[in-house]
C-alpha cells in the first residue's frame, strides 16, 4: 500500500510521529532512503556529444525521500511508508530540519558525555577482572 | 561489502559513487534499536530476577548509512552508535550528497575544503587500522561486580570517590 507523496511539512510531522512511536520500545528500526527522482523525468537523447546524459542533466533534479518503520511481510498491516519530494532549491533547508528531527528521534544512541565515562569505567573493570589471577 | 572506519571515508567514497552513477545510487539510513543483552549472566547467578530486570541496560541504538548502486552493485556502509554524529551525518546527506543527487553544481570552495579533510582522513585510516582505542588502566581497584556503570555515575559523590581512590 502506498500513500501519496507528502509535502515536506507533512513528511516531517509524520516522521516525528514515526520516531515518537519507537520511543520507549526496546527494538525496532526506522529506514530512511534518499535518491534522485529519475522516474518520469525526461532526459535528452543520448548523442555523441552527450554520451551519458544522466551525468549532466540540463537542470537540477528532484530528490525523493522515503521513510518506513521497516515492518516485514508478516506485519504488512502495521507498515508505515512515507515519501516526499524535495525541490533542489529547498535542499539545505530540508536537511537542516531533517537532521533536527533525526537527532531528536534517535534517542537510544550513546550520548557524548556518558559514553566516555561509561567506556572508561567498563574498561577498567574488564582489565581488573582479567588481570586478577 | 565494506564498513568504513570513519565517516569521512564513507562520505568520500559515497560522493564518488554518486558522481559516477547519480541516477541509480540511493542512500539508506537505518536507525535500529536492538534489545539489550543481560550483562554477564554467568557471573552473578545469585541476584534475584527482579533486581536483574530493573538493572537491565537501556536499549542500544545504532545508525547505519548505506550507499548502494544497483547497477554496479557497489555498496558502501558506515555504522555508528554515537548520538553526537547524527546531526553531522544527516547534514552530509544533504550536502554534498543530496546536492549531487539533485545535480546542483558543487561549490568550489567547499570542494577544496572537503578534499583536504578527506586526504587527512585517509591517512589516519590506513595508519590506525582498527577503531578501538585502548585506554591503559593503572591498576584500577576491582569494584563490586553488582554495581552497574549507571550507579557509578549516579551522583557527584561517586565521582569524588573515584578520584580519591586513584590517588
Amino acid at each position: 500500500m502506498t500513500m501519496g507523496r507528502l509535502s515536506n511539512d507533512e513528511f516531517f510531522t509524520k516522521l516525528t510521529e514515526l520516531f515518537d512511536a519507537k520511543k520507549g520500545k526496546d527494538h525496532g528500526s526506522i529506514v530512511l532512503v534518499q535518491k534522485r527522482l529519475s522516474h518520469d523525468q525526461p532526459l535528452p537523447e543520448t548523442t555523441s556529444s552527450t554520451m551519458l546524459p544522466d551525468l549532466h542533466p540540463p537542470r537540477p533534479m528532484l530528490v525523493l525521500i522515503r521513510a518506513t518503520n521497516a515492518k516485514g511481510k508478516e506485519r504488512r498491516q502495521d507498515k508505515i511508508k512515507l515519501s516526499t519530494i524535495v525541490e533542489p532549491d529547498s535542499l539545505p533547508a530540508f536537511f537542516e530540519r531533517y537532521a533536527d528531527v533525526c537527532k531528536a528521534g534517535m534517542t537510544t544512541l550513546k550520548p557524548r558525555d556518558r559514553s566516555k565515562r561509561k567506556g572508561k569505567a567498563k574498561k577498567k573493570k574488564g582489565a581488573a577482572t582479567t588481570s586478577a589471577p | 561489502m565494506p564498513y568504513y572506519a570513519t565517516s569521512q571515508e564513507w562520505l568520500h567514497q559515497s560522493s564518488l559513487l554518486l558522481e559516477a552513477r547519480p541516477n541509480t545510487t540511493r542512500i539508506t539510513t537505518k536507525y535500529h534499536i536492538s534489545k539489550p543483552k543481560p550483562r554477564r549472566p554467568s557471573q552473578k547467578p545469585t541476584t534475584s530476577s527482579s533486581a536483574d530486570a530493573s538493572a537491565l541496560p537501556p536499549p542500544r541504538g545504532s545508525l547505519t548509512l548505506k550507499t548502494y548502486d544497483p547497477h554496479s552493485g557497489a555498496c558502501l556502509k558506515y555504522r555508528t552508535t554515537k548520538a553526537a554524529e547524527v546531526s553531522r551525518l544527516i547534514l552530509s546527506l544533504g550536502r554534498p550528497l543530496g546536492g549531487r543527487m539533485a545535480a546542483l553544481p558543487p561549490p568550489e570552495a567547499a570542494d577544496e575544503v572537503m578534499a583536504d579533510v578527506l586526504a587527512g582522513g585517509e591517512e589516519t585510516v590506513t595508519k590506525k587500522g582498527g577503531e578501538e582505542v585502548v585506554v591503559a588502566s593503572s591498576g584500577g581497584k576491582p569494584q563490586a561486580q553488582g554495581q552497574g556503570p549507571q550507579q557509578q555515575q549516579g551522583g557527584g559523590g561517586g565521582k569524588g570517590k573515584k578520584k580519591r581512590g586513584k590517588k
